[in-house]
């Protein structure tokens, strides 16, 4: 089934009466449970690309349907309850609210989808469980180490048990075990059924996924299946 | 919703609470604010209290003649010059006048009280019988002094509940001997304990004689007035008639000036008026004023927590926040620092309010207290909304990428 489909989607900033074409007429489909890496040079237009899949930003022109549904005509209010509900976002900075404990920055989700406490306790719980965080959830951002947060940003993505987890650089702050380790709890989430999306600088990060796409000045230069389903 | 309203609960003390100096230092106008608003009912509603006891005592019904006004502009050499107020007017007033129930000359000085080895400083008065009546206050033991004893100067006296207690505790007076300036007075009544007058001197330590007395023993000079009592639905015409009374008693020619002064309690009420909207107005204004300081305190505080936490706001978007929800999470904050900063100028105005009661009798009120913490709710959606407005509506991305 297709999650998300782009049609010709355009993102054009103008900057000091400058045209900067950050996205230029972007085609693009992904299916339920694929695992797709996106690559490119810096200011290529990954992080837009991103932005736009995660219904954060809206084209300037283009269609763009989320699972059928055509997002433009969405107000932001639906916006956010798909952010909610079907998307998780995993930063490269981490992100996590400094004065919340692991814990609480992953109910944040849940408080924002109307979950109870009872069950948002489990929940969260369960999320920290599964990144290998059992014995950090009431520890603050500060008293983490860098990967330690990611996972915690990490179980914050798929609390709410999204389809898709969108994850831009998400090892680029970490060191090179750390980064895989990550990359292990990211494919362990494809097992289990989601659909991942990641940008990436490193070829050994984007060899966890199964298809890449290459971006150039806002073009798709390439699109190709790394491995097999 | 009410999930969210407890979460938004929890980010904003938490918040206010990182910055305790920075949020009370904010909010100080509003504690102002609420000191000043509260303090003036308290202050207003305890003077309307000591003022309407203190006018009680004074009767609405009585005209006060003397040779000046209570709250007249009048040079005092112009007074001085005014004629006395003489005893015989009392009689001509009472043959000339049909409105005049009562009419009571008053003289008064300072004297000394003793009755064997206690002894005290207070004020005496000279009257007649008809005084009684020209005064709200009851005899409590004995009884008051006859026009015979007057007309005869008989050493008698009725003392104030003040002097009772003073000189006899539980005893009875009644019959007693006590000295005014070392001359025998003998006590036939007690006058029913009243307080002070606006909270300024008691009446209570007070002797009151038959004016022939006080003439003779003490001097014929001193000021004397006149207490008059008129009908209570013809205070008008009471006051027109006794007016051209003392013209007439003065020979007073139509285009000459009265040269003596009518009183009435209204005159203070008049006074006690203005001063009351003096109060109220300098109160209400510090208010208004010191609220508007202290709202732009917090929408400028709010504005500098919505900066801080730009980048928080556009992860809480990311996870699914709306507008309305990030709306929620300022507004409620910038409400929390105010209403704090109204809890703490409650528990000001409370303690002032403690101590103030002390000097006459003022308690806060509760709808004051209630309207006070309203109005600091009031001025935290105020002041909190422009920002909060401005929080929800920050782009999600730009928010991301603010350092
Ligand atoms: N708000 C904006 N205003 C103007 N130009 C913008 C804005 N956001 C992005 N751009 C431009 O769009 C282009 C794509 O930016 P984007 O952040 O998507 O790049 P990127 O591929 O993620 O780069 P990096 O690898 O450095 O993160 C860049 O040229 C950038 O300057
Ligand atoms: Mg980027």
């Amino acid at each position: 089934m297709v999650l998300i489909a782009l049609n010709n989607i355009y993102k054009i900033y103008n900057v000091g009466g400058e045209e900067v074409r950050a996205l230029d007429g972007i085609n693009l489909e992904i299916k339920e449970n694929e695992y797709l890496a996106i690559m490119g040079p810096s200011g290529s237009g990954k992080s837009t690309l991103m932005n736009m899949i995660g219904c954060l930003d809206t084209p300037s022109s283009g269609v763009y349907q989320f699972e059928g549904e055509m997002v433009q005509e969405m107000d932001d209010d639906q916006l956010a309850s798909i952010r909610n509900r079907k998307i998780g976002f995993v930063f490269q900075t981490f992100n996590l609210l400094p004065k919340a404990t692991a814990q609480h920055n992953v109910e944040i989700p849940l408080i924002y989808g109307n979950i109870r406490k009872n069950e948002r306790i489990k929940m969260a719980s369960k999320a920290l469980i599964d990144v290998g965080l059992a014995d950090r959830m009431h520890h603050k951002p500060n008293e983490l180490s860098g990967g330690q947060r990611q996972r915690v940003a990490i179980a914050r993505a798929l609390v709410n048990s999204p389809s898709i987890i969108l994850a831009d650089e998400p090892t680029g702050n970490l060191d090179s075990k750390s980064g895989h380790e990550i990359m292990g709890i990211l494919d362990q989430l494809h097992q289990r059924g989601n659909t991942i999306i990641l940008v990436t600088h490193e070829d050994n990060i984007a060899q966890h996924a199964h298809r890449v796409i290459r971006l150039f000045d806002g073009k798709i230069t390439e699109d190709s299946k790394v491995k097999s389903e | 919703m009410i999930l969210l309203f407890i979460e938004n609960l929890f980010i904003s003390l938490s918040s206010v609470f990182a910055n305790k100096t920075r949020s009370i230092l904010t909010a100080l106008g509003i504690i102002i604010g609420v000191v000043s608003v509260t303090m003036m009912g308290t202050l207003i509603s305890g003077l309307d209290k000591t003022f309407e006891n203190s006018m009680s005592w004074l009767g609405k019904d009585i005209l006060y003649v003397s040779r000046y006004e209570w709250f007249g502009d009048m040079e005092w050499w112009e007074v001085r010059n005014r004629p006395r107020i003489r005893p015989e007017y009392v009689d001509k007033i009472k043959v000339r006048s049909k409105y005049a129930l009562a009419v009571a000359p008053v003289m008064q000085r300072g004297a000394s009280l003793s009755y064997g080895e206690k002894e005290t400083r207070t004020e005496i008065f000279g009257t007649n019988e008809d005084y009684m009546e020209t005064i709200t206050t009851n005899i409590v033991q004995g009884r008051f002094f006859s026009k015979n004893e007057d007309r005869s100067g008989s050493r008698v006296t009725v003392i104030g509940d003040g002097i009772k207690e003073a000189f006899f505790g539980d005893q009875d007076p009644i019959g007693k001997y006590i000295k005014i300036d070392n001359i025998k007075f003998r006590v036939i009544g007690v006058l029913e304990k009243q307080g002070k007058f606006l909270g300024l001197f008691s009446v209570d330590k007070q002797a009151i004689l038959p004016i022939g007395a006080y003439n003779r023993i003490f001097s014929k000079r001193g000021w004397m007035r006149l207490s008059i009592k008129i009908p209570e639905n013809k205070i008008e015409e009471g006051l027109d008639e006794i007016s051209s009374v003392m013209r007439h008693i003065r020979g007073l020619k139509p285009n000459q000036k009265n040269d003596f002064a009518i009183n009435q309690t209204k005159a203070f009420e008049k006074n006690y008026n203005t001063l009351k909207l003096a109060i109220g107005g300098t109160g209400t204004f510090i208010t208004l004023l010191s609220l508007i300081v202290g709202g732009i305190g917090v929408m400028n505080i709010m504005f500098v927590s919505v900066k801080e936490r730009t980048r928080e706001i556009g992860v809480r978007k990311a996870i699914g926040a709306t507008k309305g929800m990030i709306l929620g999470q300022f507004l409620m904050e910038a409400v929390l620092i105010c209403l704090i900063a109204g809890l703490i100028g409650l528990l000001i105005s409370y303690i002032f309010s403690i101590l103030l009661n002390k000097i006459f009798p003022s308690t806060m009120d509760i709808w004051l207290a209630t309207f006070s913490i309203l109005m600091s709710i009031v001025v935290g959606v105020v002041s909190g909304l422009i920002p909060s407005y401005r929080a929800a509506n920050l782009d999600p991305i730009d928010s991301l990428r603010y350092e």
